[in-house]
């Protein structure tokens, strides 16, 4: 039996069922879809604003009662996490029904890359505004970076971003990824996990362990975080009325809003991401690659079965690509001999590369280098209305 | 929201507005692509002489500048509020501004009432006036003054100093307005955008020009009035002239205005007609009238009679203005009519083939010498009113030269408050010509048309209060 999928707004069900595909594009012309300015979004907007002064912007009184932390505790603990750079409030959007291609990919530099040209590639990606995300690796695994765009325009991302490094005589390969589906992001199930919408998993157990590496959280900070990332529907993630006071806007209207956003349309994801670098933790990747004579339902197969470990902090899918999975998993918090032992046990799975990542460059549009004074400093490139191609010349 | 007259309590404290001690910018970034970063970049640019305290509750300095995370954080007295972020946002910050005791609030960001949250706007307003905060905006580009090095907003330049008080609605206008000081030399005073104006009204920026000494003449750009009443008493009661033009009278036009500013024109365009000639302001119908019109209230003195005599080296600029003269109701006289003495004594500036009508044609071949010559008799005899100097830029003409030469004129004679405007028509000497007669407090144009409208502005325009 296909997969109905149910993500978008009743518009864009109408839509894949006149036209049998999801719609892609201009985002912002698609049926149902609303900017990130909109007044359906309005609640996580004014909680991005503000929750760095007020952290009451979260819903305390959810956090009580999943933890038994008392809200004033839970706001010195919020506001604390922010100050150090821990914590940052951000959303994903579902590129699929937003119009954007999700395009990662993977950088190999050669062995004898000399330092310099390591840094030079480096404050290349950590300050290019077209690369919404990254992952720079530490020296001597399987790869150095893992990157990635949303962008509705593949030859922006080849022009605009490729093209800029890809022939340097440090590289030795850039493979493109396109993301066939985003499942788990920052520990967060994303849109096209099979089951458990917005489920966050970092529990007591993996709490139990960071805690016990006492690098600036303990157990009771990130019950406060699992609490708000796992709240019941998103309308729990905010306090409403604190929202209204500092907005002037109707508690009510914001709330509906947001579930319908959420909750409803599976358009958004607001959740609160953990900075690993400040915690001092490292993320292992996997960058898994399957025989190629494995067919597309099998490898979807196998995907979902992986999503159901909860130790995978990233798991993403892709299409069209040399590999199938880059996965992620904290490397201080789990048995990565184990990880590596279950990923290979998969027939169908012909290689496994490494690599060790003690730092994101930015949280999508959010940067997150604290050492440039720009954490959080949010920056977004619109490349459906640029030529990329054209630039240069 | 409506008021009846000015309060007093907003024009005493727009002073802070134009020229304020200490500004927090709400939303300032530290990327220099964004609009945040560019208003204090651009204070820091054009020389502001007060503190700058950038507000962002991300980043602890922003271009070299401590940075706060809320206003409250603030340690000093903080003048002006300057408010660039999203709008809900705003009222907390409103809050946070009448905490502090700040003295006025300016609010950049959109979407208030132009896009259906008039509820909001309209708390925001009613919660700064019970404060006595005056609130200048929401969803305008900014406001500055060159004589305070002051450019505050999203503004690229700061105009030339100069007399005129550039009073805007829109933004956009604004902006060419400011291009245009800055290519043209249209001095201003100061300028403002208004935007929505939920709270302070053109009525209180009326009654604080008046007063602000670097103002001559007030320039008014207007989408929707929401007070006609405190408008007209606040410009019956001004000493310095007004030019107004008045926008989005058409059927499609009072859409658009409300789109833009949230103005509302439920009246008919002659209902704004007899508003304006109430208040005993100057109705411009084009942009380009306007601000002739402004650059003449603001550098002449008006003209107390209709004995205009014309100087020109070409009879195609004097024809011209003779039949717009006559076109807008004030047609010029005869030399021998206006002065039969100056018609003798003017031949002396001109070959023999000159003609001393009016306009008086010094011919082609006119040197520095005889044009300085005309002007001085002109402007120096006790029957002429005014003189109107044109340049057509022949093979011999010195056109700087004569500019030049109508400047020293107009220095030697400014004790007489006559008007001197010239008309510069032709090509990149012209306009160089204008912008020094203009530095030079001439009312210059390129066109006949434009000058001849600046002439009859100056006869018909209100000087004074109304008794």
């Amino acid at each position: 039996m296909s997969k109905l999928y149910k993500i978008g707004t009743p518009e864009q069900q109408e839509y894949l069922r006149a036209y049998n595909f999801a719609p892609k594009g201009y985002a912002f012309l698609e049926p149902g879809i609303i900017g990130s300015d909109a007044k359906e979004f309005v609640a996580f907007n004014i909680a991005k604003s503000f929750y760095q002064v007020y952290p009451e912007v979260f819903n305390l009184a959810q956090v009580e009662k999943a933890t038994g932390i008392k809200p004033a505790e839970a706001k010195k603990r919020l506001k604390r996490l922010y100050d150090e750079k821990m914590i940052m409030l951000v959303k994903n959007s579902c590129v699929g029904i937003m119009g954007f291609g999700l395009y990662y990919w993977v950088v190999k530099l050669t062995p004898n890359a000399t330092p310099e040209e390591r840094k030079e590639i480096t404050d290349f990606f950590q300050n290019n505004d077209q690369i919404c995300t990254g992952y720079p690796m530490l020296r001597g695994g399987d790869f150095d970076f893992f990157n990635g765009n949303h962008m509705r325009n593949l030859d922006n991302l080849i022009y605009g971003v490729l093209d800029k490094f890809r022939s340097k005589p440090y590289v030795e390969y850039v493979h493109l990824c396109p993301v066939r589906r985003l499942i788990r992001e920052s520990s967060v199930n994303q849109f096209d996990a099979k089951e458990g919408f917005r489920h966050y998993f970092f529990g007591a157990d993996e709490a139990k362990k960071a805690a016990s590496l006492k690098r600036g959280m303990d157990e009771k900070d990130f019950a406060i975080i699992e609490a708000l990332n796992n709240s019941p529907t998103v309308a729990e993630l905010f306090d409403y009325r604190v929202l209204s006071e500092l907005s002037g806007l109707k508690a009510d209207e914001m709330r509906e809003d947001l579930v319908k956003a959420v909750d409803h349309d599976k358009g958004v994801i607001p959740m609160i991401y953990l900075n690993y670098r400040a915690l001092g933790l490292h993320q292992r990747f996997y960058l898994v690659s399957l025989f190629e004579n494995t067919p597309t339902w099998r490898s979807e197969e196998i995907a979902d079965e992986l999503a159901k470990d909860g130790r995978f902090v990233n798991f993403f899918d892709f299409a069209d690509a040399h590999h199938n999975y880059m996965l992620s998993v904290y490397d201080e918090l789990v048995d990565t001999s184990e990880i590596r032992e279950r990923l290979l046990s998969y027939g169908e799975v012909k290689e496994v590369k490494e690599a060790l990542s003690e730092r994101q460059f930015r949280r999508w549009t959010a940067r997150l280098d604290s050492e440039n004074g720009l954490y959080e400093e949010c920056i977004f490139t619109d490349d459906v209305l640029l030529d990329r191609s054209q630039e240069d010349r | 929201m409506k008021i009846m007259e000015a309060r007093p309590y907003v024009v005493e404290k727009l002073k802070y507005a134009l020229n304020p001690r200490s500004i927090a910018v709400v939303g300032a970034s530290r990327y220099p692509s964004k609009v945040g970063n560019k208003v204090v970049y651009e204070l820091q640019k054009w020389g502001y002489k007060g503190k700058i305290y950038p507000v962002n509750p991300r980043a602890d300095t922003v271009l070299g500048l401590k940075a706060y995370h809320t206003l409250r954080d603030i340690e000093g007295e903080v003048d002006l509020v300057f408010v660039a972020v999203p709008a809900h946002l705003v009222f907390s910050i409103v809050r946070d501004a009448v905490a502090i005791k700040a003295k006025v609030l300016v609010i950049a960001t959109s979407a208030f009432k132009e896009i259906g949250r008039g509820e909001l706007q309209n708390d925001i307003t009613s919660y700064c006036r019970e404060h006595e905060l005056p609130l200048i905006g929401p969803n305008l580009v900014g406001l500055g003054s060159p004589y305070e090095h002051f450019n505050c907003g999203f503004i690229p330049y700061l105009p030339v100093p100069g007399p005129v008080a550039m009073i805007s609605q829109s933004g956009a206008n604004l902006l060419a307005a400011l291009g245009t000081s800055q290519e043209e030399h249209l001095g201003m005073s100061f300028f403002v955008g208004l935007g929505n104006k939920a709270d302070v009204d053109f009525s209180e920026f009326v009654e604080y020009a008046d007063r602000d000494p670097h103002t001559k003449c007030l320039a008014i750009y207007i989408e929707g009035l929401d007070s006609p009443e405190a408008f007209v008493k606040a410009c019956q009661k001004a000493s310095k002239p007004i030019v107004v033009i008045k926008v989005g009278g058409s059927k499609i036009g009072v859409k658009a205005a409300f789109a833009h500013t949230a103005s509302e024109n439920p009246e008919s365009d002659g209902y704004y007609d007899a508003i304006i000639k109430e208040a005993g302001a100057i109705r411009a119908t084009t942009w380009q009238e306007f601000l002739d019109l402004a650059l003449a209230l603001g550098l002449e003195p008006p003209l107390r009679g209709e004995n205009v005599v014309l100087i020109t080296n070409g009879g195609g600029a004097g024809l011209l203005s003779c039949d717009h003269f006559e076109r807008l109701g004030m047609p010029l006289r005869e030399l021998k009519d206006i002065s039969p003495l100056l018609a003798q004594k003017i031949r002396a500036y001109m070959p023999m083939f000159g003609s001393p009508l009016n306009p008086v044609d010094i011919s082609g071949t006119a040197s520095v010498i005889q044009y300085r010559g005309a002007f001085q008799q002109a402007l120096r005899d006790p029957k002429v009113d005014a003189v109107l100097g044109a340049i057509c830029p022949t093979a011999v003409t010195d056109v700087l030269g004569v500019a030049k030469a109508a400047a020293e004129v107009y220095a030697s004679t400014r004790d007489l408050a006559k008007p001197f405007l010239m008309i510069c028509q032709g090509g990149a000497e012209c306009r160089e010509a204008i912008r020094y007669l203009r530095d030079h407090g001439i009312a210059a144009y390129p066109t006949a048309e434009q000058a001849v409208n600046a002439m009859v502005a100056l006869r018909r325009a209100k000087h004074g209060a109304a008794s």
